[in-house]
């Protein structure tokens, strides 16, 4: 017995000697040529016409005809195009020096094979307007492809170089000449190739040699699946894993980012302010249909407590929908900053009165309101129980709902809630494409919105908007819908969310694309 | 035996309708529409007239019944139809998935029958002196710790510190060793106490006393007692094998293995009805089959359970 015990007290010491001793030995950094990326999701599907695949997995491979870089559009695909005057008639000219990497030449010819199969699907597309501007694609010669329009669309050029659906995939893999059902492969012109993928286990993208433009800098990528985020932060510490990248909270959460931020092998970016983090208060809601609840409420939300205690400064404090650096929002809004006594006085005068149990009521109608979110996002519970808080202090009780995800969903089309979260898509979606998305049923911004009185006006506008020709026409009707959107007091606005990374030490070249869902591995390198 | 046999082989087929029909059942209760859910989960927005092509496309506009019996009619020919939310062919994803779960879960069952079974004799053997009371109280503790944490605990020394095995994934053969301990963690205190009582009990029988009275040998004893008490263990381990198949979400999520409990939760939370009617009802056949094995192995070793029945 006691030679058990011996024994068993020897292992014992024998492994804490060695967890001592073997820590952080692998720190090798000279020769690497492959970046090891760790997304908690698979690339899936990444036909760059269909939505179910990653986007930056999609963004490695195909490219389009134009680029979104620094809030401009720049040319990709089409070395420079002409507008004609009536905003009809978009001419792009091709590079001529581009081909699919199967060796397909890349051409007019190419691109409209491309465009018209995304038009067969429009359907899909039924988010981007765009789709249905289309008139006609048009081959003029080898290099010149012309894009006929039915209005003079005006975002064309920005949505053109969004990473889906206008990318281009080898005319070789189209299925049946189509390419909305399956294709045969991923091969496109962009600086990556995809040449392994094992499902739900990892990705490798090897580097397009005869890339047209600058090519990647290191010899591959290798995506790696990874479900659990602890688990990406401890192979990250194992040296497996060079890059997190992700957009609101995705890849990492709030505290392992502020965790890494302090040690030392790590280097950590924020980008700049990218899209919008906001809450809805639903005007069809039985409550907060009362402008005037919705007035209070704005005022008793202490986004101060949300950005310093929640979101540790991490975001930009938002005191409108818009940012003003996001195009047409440079505009003189109203805004409500955190005033409990104006908010209690805004309800007194509304008429609702303080109930003997603290909660406020009118007409015989409990002045209790609900808050349902995505309950997979533990920091939009804690931002929730702050807005509780807030509420209680004037008289208004707010219920927490913490939801699957299908579920929320589900709520947020039948427009069952009173208050949801609502995030902007970001640069380069906001504000066109945001703002179209507000006329569509299925997303709670058109379900919060349909109480108000002006809403067939609202959507009215924003149609017509879209296809204004005259830059100060279309900026005089953004203003007028962002400021009656914003005096109703649709949304609570409360921080500018920005993307984030973490990379090795080693890892150099790390930067942000206006889209925060791309990735560019080709200007990293070691 | 044969009719033994035969006759729970015959029981399968209404327990089989029954699971299938029920789990078809509830799926369809679920509130989400899953045409809608189709589409959302291929980021395309929703609308009215898109709804009512894919309903059309799935199939979702016939009655539940014609629903049903095509399912089973297809389900039949190993035919599980397509995903809803990649449109691949069901059985293919399953495909895929399997063999890594039964390769994690058969290293698993290694491990599980090789320490239960040592520790539990020992702890036996050796009843109530000081290492068997240091093992109850490691047993009592690593029940106690949840899947998650013991899988980060063992990543963070083995991988981490120790850089002995990879953190995740299924790259190399080293890789199955801290996900197959992580998942035996949950079991094997079990499987020891319940083999520890039984041998204990066992051993106060008459037959031992009778076998030490005729002055048997004490290891001849031993092998005994050994086999009559490892046959309920041996139940329960093999009740256990189709729970490790279905049950490794946990796991599978933490060490990134790419197996059927992966699958099985993203399909929930995709509302990818194919794959979870599939998947239930691959479980229960599995349940089924294990259990019918288990019980003919026991009926085997003890050939009075045979006659009786």
């Amino acid at each position: 017995m006691k030679k058990i015990m011996i024994s068993v007290l020897a292992v014992a010491m024998l492994f804490s000697v060695l967890v001592g001793c073997t820590s952080q030995g692998n720190n090798e950094e000279s020769t690497k040529d492959q970046i090891n990326y760790a997304s908690t999701k698979d690339i899936r599907d990444i036909n760059p016409h269909l939505y179910s695949g990653e986007m930056a997995a999609q963004n490695m491979v195909f490219e389009g005809l134009t680029k979104n870089e620094g809030g401009e559009v720049k040319p990709a695909l089409a070395e420079s195009w002409k507008i004609s005057d009536d905003g009809l008639e978009y001419t792009f000219h091709l590079r001529e020096d581009v081909q699919f990497t199967d060796g397909e030449p890349f051409n007019a010819e190419a691109v409209k094979l491309n465009m018209d199969a995304i038009i067969d699907n429009s359907e899909r597309h039924a988010w981007l307007d765009m789709i249905n501007e289309i008139e006609e694609n048009v081959v003029v010669d080898t290099y010149t492809f012309k894009l006929v329009l039915k209005h003079p669309y005006y975002p064309t050029l920005v949505e053109l170089g969004l990473t889906r659906p206008f990318r281009f995939i080898s005319p070789k893999c189209f299925v049946d000449g189509a390419t909305k059902d399956t294709v045969s492969g991923y091969v496109g012109t962009g600086p990556w190739i995809l040449s392994e993928h094992k499902e739900n286990q990892y990705a490798t993208f090897t580097r397009n040699e005869d890339y047209w433009g600058d090519k990647a800098k290191v010899s591959s990528v290798n995506w790696k699946v990874m479900p659990d985020p602890q688990t990406i932060l401890l192979a990250m510490q194992n040296g497996e894993i060079d890059l997190l990248f992700g957009a609101d909270g995705d890849q990492i959460d709030l505290e392992s980012y502020k965790k890494l931020e302090e040690e030392e092998f790590y280097k950590t970016y924020l980008s700049d302010p990218i899209a919008s983090r906001a809450i809805l208060l639903n005007s069809n809601a039985p409550v907060t249909k009362d402008v005037k609840v919705r007035e209070a409420i704005q005022y008793a939300v202490n986004k101060d407590n949300i950005i310093t205690g929640i979101l540790n400064n991490s975001e930009d404090k938002a005191e409108t929908l818009m940012a003003k650096n996001v195009p047409y929002c440079d505009i003189e809004l109203k805004t409500f900053s955190h005033n409990k006594d104006k908010a209690n006085k805004t309800l007194d005068e509304a008429g609702w009165v303080l109930g003997s149990d603290g909660i406020r009521e009118k007409d015989g109608l409990k002045c209790e309101i609900t808050f349902s979110y995505n309950s997979q996002n533990a920091q939009e519970g804690t931002i929730a129980q702050s807005i509780q808080a807030d509420l209680a202090d004037i008289g208004i009780k707010m219920n927490i709902l913490g939801e699957e995800k299908q579920a929320f969903l589900d709520r947020q089309k039948s427009g069952d809630f009173d208050l949801q979260y609502s995030l902007s898509w970001g640069t380069p979606y906001d504000p066109q494409s945001y703002i179209s998305s507000w006329r569509i049923p299925a997303h709670g911004d058109y379900q919060a919105q349909v109480g108000l009185e002006k809403k067939a006006w609202l959507d009215e506008t924003i149609t017509k908007i879209m296809i204004e020709a005259d830059y100060t026409k279309r900026s005089e009707m953004y203003e007028e819908v962002l400021t009656y959107i914003n005096d109703q007091c649709v949304y609570v606005p409360i921080s500018y969310s920005k993307t984030k990374a973490v990379s090795i030490m080693g890892l150099k070249g790390v930067t942000f694309n206006d889209s925060q869902y791309e990735i560019s591995f080709e200007k990293m390198h070691f | 035996m044969k009719s033994y046999i035969i006759k729970r082989l015959l029981w399968m087929i209404p327990i089989l309708v029954g699971i299938s029909f029920f789990a078809f059942l509830l799926i369809n209760l679920s509130p989400s529409d899953p045409a809608e859910v189709a589409l959302r989960v291929n980021e395309v927005t929703p609308t009215e007239e898109n709804i009512a092509q894919v309903r059309e496309q799935l199939g979702l506009d016939k009655p539940f019944m014609t629903r049903y019996f095509s399912w089973v009619g297809s389900a039949l020919q190993g035919e599980f139809g397509n995903s809803y939310v990649n449109n691949k062919p069901v059985a293919q994803e399953f495909a895929r998935a399997i063999p890594a779960t039964l390769y994690l879960a058969a290293v698993t069952l290694v491990i599980l029958v090789v320490v239960s079974v040592t520790v539990g004799v020992f702890c036996a053997l050796y009843e109530g002196s000081l290492g068997e009371k240091i093992i109850r109280a490691v047993l009592f503790i690593t029940t106690a710790i949840p899947a998650f944490w013991a899988g980060i605990l063992l990543m963070w020394i083995f991988a981490v510190k120790l850089n002995i095995f990879p953190t995740t994934g299924m790259t190399s053969p080293s890789s199955v060793v801290l996900p197959a301990i992580t998942l035996s963690l949950g079991y094997i205190p079990t499987y020891v106490r319940l083999i520890r009582n039984n041998m204990i009990q066992n051993q106060h029988k008459n037959y031992v006393l009778y076998a030490k009275v005729r002055g048997l040998k004490q290891s001849t004893i031993t092998k005994h007692v050994f086999k009559n008490s490892i046959q309920t263990s041996l139940t329960a381990m093999g009740m256990s094998i189709p729970k490790l198949i279905a049950g490794t979400v946990v796991i599978e999520n933490i060490f990134a293995w790419p197996g059927v409990g992966r699958l099985c939760v993203s399909a929930i939370f995709n509302r990818d009805f194919p794959i979870i009617q599939a998947y239930i009802l691959i479980m229960a056949l599995l349940c089924v089959v294990c259990n019918l094995l288990v019980d003919i192995f026991v009926a085997a070793i003890d050939p009075q359970m045979g006659k009786e029945t």
